[in-house]
C-alpha cells in the first residue's frame, strides 16, 4: 500500500508498464470469483514469491502491508459475528493477493512511466477541442505544489504558536485554502505569461 | 479548459494532499479517535470550486494516488489501494464533490453556513458512504448490514469534518468572497 | 477562455517585424481594474536597450509591463511589440515577450530544474526527449548542469530566481520583462542576478524598488496614478523620485491614511 519504491533494475523493472498494467487487470479479473480457499492460499503463495524474487528489498516491501493487515483482521471478525468465517478466510485471502499484486506494479514502475503509458487514454480530449498535455501537466503541478502548501501550513502554524502557543488548530485550514487559491491565481498568471497549457506551437 | 481552472484543480488536488500528509488531529470529545482531514479536503473541494472543477480536483487527486505517489492519509498509494475493500469510498469520492459542489450552486440564496453544511452532509457523507458500502459489500462479501456496522465507527469523525467544512466555507467567503468560486 | 475555442486559423508571426528599432510601444493606453483606473491614456515608445520602471504600489507598473506581454489588454488604445497589436498576435507574444515574476515560488511549475527548463522547449515545439536534452544543454552552458536533477524547492532564493530566468530566457524572446525580480533576494544574490541579467542580448524592461539597480539603464520611467510622471535617463529620474519620496515621507503621519 505504501508506494515507496523498490530500487532497480530487476526483470520486474524492466517489464514494460503497459504489460504490467495487463496482467495486473487481467488476474484481478480472473481472480474475483474465486472462492476456494487452496487456490487463492496458491496465489496469494506465488505473489509473495514474485516479491522474493527481488531479493531482500523486495520482501521488505512486505512489511509495509502492516496497515492493510488490520483492515483484513477486522474484517475476518465481522464474518466471525456472521458466521461466514470461511468466506471471510477467502476474501482476506483474495484482497491479500490483488493488494500484493497491485502494489507489486506500482513500486516497480516509475511515475514518469506509469504516466506515459496510460497517456493514450486522454486522447479523446483532443475530440472536445481540449489538450490531451493537461492532464500530465495538471500532475506535475500537484507534485510541486503539495510541499509547498505543507510548507504554507507550516508558517500558519508557527504564526499561530508565536500568539496563542497551542501547536495547532483546525482554524488554520481556511487561511490555507485561501492562500492555495491566491497562489494559484499567480501561478495561473506565469503559466500563461509561457505560452499557456496549450503550448505556443499548436501543433497538438 | 483555462489555464486559470487547470491550476485551480491542480492546486486542491494538492491541498487535498497535503491535507491527508498533516498529522491526524485527535478530537478529544469523541474519545481521541484520531481523524485525518483528507476527506475533509474532498468536501472542500466541492464547496469552494463547484461540481466540475471541484470533481476534477479529486479525480486528479486519485489519478496520482494511481500513478504510485503516496499521498493517501498514512502515506498510502498507489494501485493496491484500488484493489482494497474501501476502493468504493475512492470512487465515491469524485461523486461527493460533485454533489457537494451543485447543491453550494443551487442555493445561493442560503447562508454559506447552512448550504455548506447540507453539502457536506449529502455529498460528503451521503454519497460517499453511498458508495463505500456496497464497494466494502462487493469486496468482502460481508453483508450490508455488516459492512454498514464496520464503516460507523468514521461517522463522528465526518460529522466534525462537517463542521469544519462548514466553517471554513463561511471564512473564506468573509475573508474573499470571490474565492467561493462555486458561486462565483 | 472557453475550451472548445478554435484553433488560431492563421500564424500570425508574420506581423512582427523584428528588425523595428521601437520593439514596444503604448497607443493612448487606458486600462481599468475594477472601477479603479490603473492606466490613465499612456503613451510611450521604447527603444532602449534597458529599461527601468519605478512608482509606488498601485502606480500602474505591474499592469503596464503585464501589457507587454498580453497577460493583460487595454480597454482603450494600443499596445504593439514590433509593430504588432497585442490583441491580435496574443498566442504569439509569450514567444518574444519572456516574463518574470517577483517570486521564482509562483513560476516554477515543475518540480524538478530540468523539467522546468524543459517546459520552455517544448512549449515551442521540442518533443519530450529532445527537451530534455536541450534543457542539459542550456543548463549546462549557464554553469547550472549541478543543479538539473535538484528538486526546485530545495535550491536557494538566488538559484531558484536563476533558474526562473534561465526557464524563460531557453525560449529566445527578444524582449526580457522583470517584475521585481531581485525583491525577494539578498544582497549578494540580487548583485549576481542583475549581473546575469545584464550580460544577456535580451532587451530588458525591469520593475525595481532598488533604484540603485537601474543606475547604468539606458531609460527610467517614473509612474504615478496611471500616468508617465517622468521619463528620462536615469541620472535625472532617480534623485527625483528618491527626493519625491523622502519629502513625502517627512511630510506625512505613520497611520493608514499615508500608507
Amino acid at each position: 500500500m505504501i508506494a515507496a519504491q523498490i530500487p532497480g533494475p530487476s526483470w520486474l523493472h524492466s517489464l514494460p508498464t503497459r504489460f504490467k498494467l495487463l496482467v495486473l487487470l487481467v488476474s484481478g479479473a480472473v481472480l474475483f470469483p474465486v472462492d476456494d480457499i487452496l487456490i487463492l492460499a496458491t496465489c496469494v503463495g506465488l505473489v509473495i514469491g514474485l516479491y522474493a524474487s527481488l531479493g531482500s528489498k523486495g520482501l521488505v516491501q512486505l512489511r509495509l502491508l502492516r496497515p492493510f493487515g488490520f483492515m483484513m483482521v477486522f474484517i475476518l471478525g465481522l464474518h466471525a459475528i456472521s458466521g461466514t468465517v470461511e468466506t471471510g478466510v477467502s476474501v482476506v485471502l483474495r484482497l491479500t493477493a490483488m493488494v500484493l499484486m497491485a502494489n507489486l506494479v506500482s513500486v516497480t514502475t516509475r511515475m514518469d512511466d506509469m504516466l506515459d503509458a496510460v497517456y493514450p487514454i486522454f486522447l479523446p480530449l483532443k475530440w472536445i477541442g481540449g489538450s490531451p498535455r493537461k492532464p500530465a501537466l495538471a500532475v506535475t503541478l500537484v507534485i510541486r505544489f503539495a510541499p509547498v502548501l505543507l510548507n504554507v501550513y507550516g508558517c500558519l502554524q508557527d504564526a499561530f504558536r508565536a500568539r496563542t502557543g497551542r501547536h495547532s488548530s483546525w482554524r488554520l485550514i481556511a487561511p490555507l485554502a485561501l492562500q492555495a487559491l491566491k497562489m494559484s491565481e499567480n501561478v495561473a498568471e506565469a503559466l500563461t505569461a509561457r505560452g499557456g497549457s496549450k503550448g505556443l506551437s499548436n501543433n497538438d | 479548459m483555462s489555464d486559470r481552472s487547470l491550476v485551480q484543480v491542480a492546486f486542491y488536488a494538492a491541498l487535498i494532499a497535503a491535507l491527508g500528509l498533516l498529522p491526524p488531529i485527535a478530537i478529544p470529545f469523541l474519545g481521541g479517535v484520531p481523524i485525518t482531514a483528507q476527506s475533509l479536503g474532498v468536501m472542500l473541494a466541492g464547496i469552494m470550486l463547484g461540481p466540475v472543477r471541484g470533481a476534477l480536483a479529486v479525480l486528479l487527486f486519485l489519478f496520482l494516488v494511481a500513478l504510485g505517489a503516496p499521498l493517501l492519509a498514512g502515506g498510502r498509494g498507489g494501485l493496491a489501494v484500488f484493489a482494497s475493500p474501501s476502493v468504493g469510498f475512492l470512487i465515491g469520492w469524485p461523486v461527493g464533490a460533485f454533489v457537494a459542489g451543485l447543491i453550494m450552486q443551487k442555493t445561493r440564496q442560503l447562508n454559506v453556513l447552512i448550504a455548506a453544511v447540507i453539502a457536506a452532509v449529502v455529498g460528503g457523507i451521503g454519497v460517499i458512504y453511498g458508495f463505500g458500502i456496497p464497494g466494502l459489500v462487493a469486496m468482502t462479501d460481508l453483508t450490508f448490514d455488516k459492512a454498514a456496522m464496520g464503516t460507523a465507527v468514521y461517522l463522528p469523525g465526518d460529522f466534525v469534518k462537517v463542521i469544519i467544512a462548514a466553517v471554513v466555507a463561511q471564512t473564506v467567503a468573509r475573508g474573499l468572497p470571490q474565492a467561493l468560486l462555486s458561486r462565483a | 477562455m472557453a475550451f472548445w475555442s478554435k484553433k488560431h486559423a492563421s500564424r500570425p508571426e508574420h506581423r512582427f517585424d523584428l528588425s523595428a528599432a521601437t520593439y514596444a510601444s503604448l497607443e493612448n493606453v487606458s486600462l481599468k481594474l475594477g472601477d479603479r483606473t490603473v492606466l490613465d491614456d499612456v503613451s510611450v515608445e521604447l527603444q532602449e536597450r534597458r529599461v527601468g520602471l519605478i512608482g509606488l504600489n498601485g502606480s500602474g507598473k505591474s499592469s503596464l509591463v503585464r501589457l507587454l506581454n498580453g497577460l493583460r489588454f487595454p480597454d482603450s488604445g494600443t499596445v504593439r511589440i514590433f509593430g504588432a497589436a497585442t490583441t491580435e498576435v496574443a498566442p504569439d507574444l509569450p514567444r518574444h515577450v519572456g516574463f518574470v515574476f517577483q517570486n521564482p515560488d509562483h513560476q516554477a511549475i515543475f518540480p524538478t530544474v530540468e523539467e522546468e527548463i524543459a517546459f520552455g522547449l517544448t512549449q515551442i515545439g521540442f518533443d519530450k526527449k529532445d527537451a530534455r536534452k536541450g534543457a542539459r544543454a542550456f543548463l549546462k552552458l549557464h554553469d547550472c548542469d549541478r543543479l538539473a536533477e535538484l528538486p526546485f524547492a530545495s535550491l536557494s532564493e538566488g538559484q531558484k530566481q536563476l533558474i526562473c530566468i534561465l526557464a524563460i530566457l531557453v525560449m529566445e524572446p527578444q524582449i526580457l520583462v522583470l517584475d521585481e525580480p531581485l525583491t525577494s533576494l539578498d544582497g549578494l544574490a540580487s548583485r549576481l542576478i542583475l549581473k546575469k541579467l545584464k550580460s544577456v542580448e535580451q532587451r530588458l524592461v525591469m520593475i525595481s524598488h532598488d533604484l540603485s539597480t537601474l543606475a547604468d539603464f539606458d531609460r527610467v520611467l517614473w509612474l504615478e496614478d496611471g500616468k508617465i510622471r517622468m521619463d528620462s535617463v536615469p541620472g535625472d529620474v532617480l534623485p527625483a523620485y528618491a527626493a519625491d519620496l523622502d519629502r513625502r515621507a517627512a511630510k506625512a503621519e505613520t497611520g493608514a491614511h499615508a500608507l
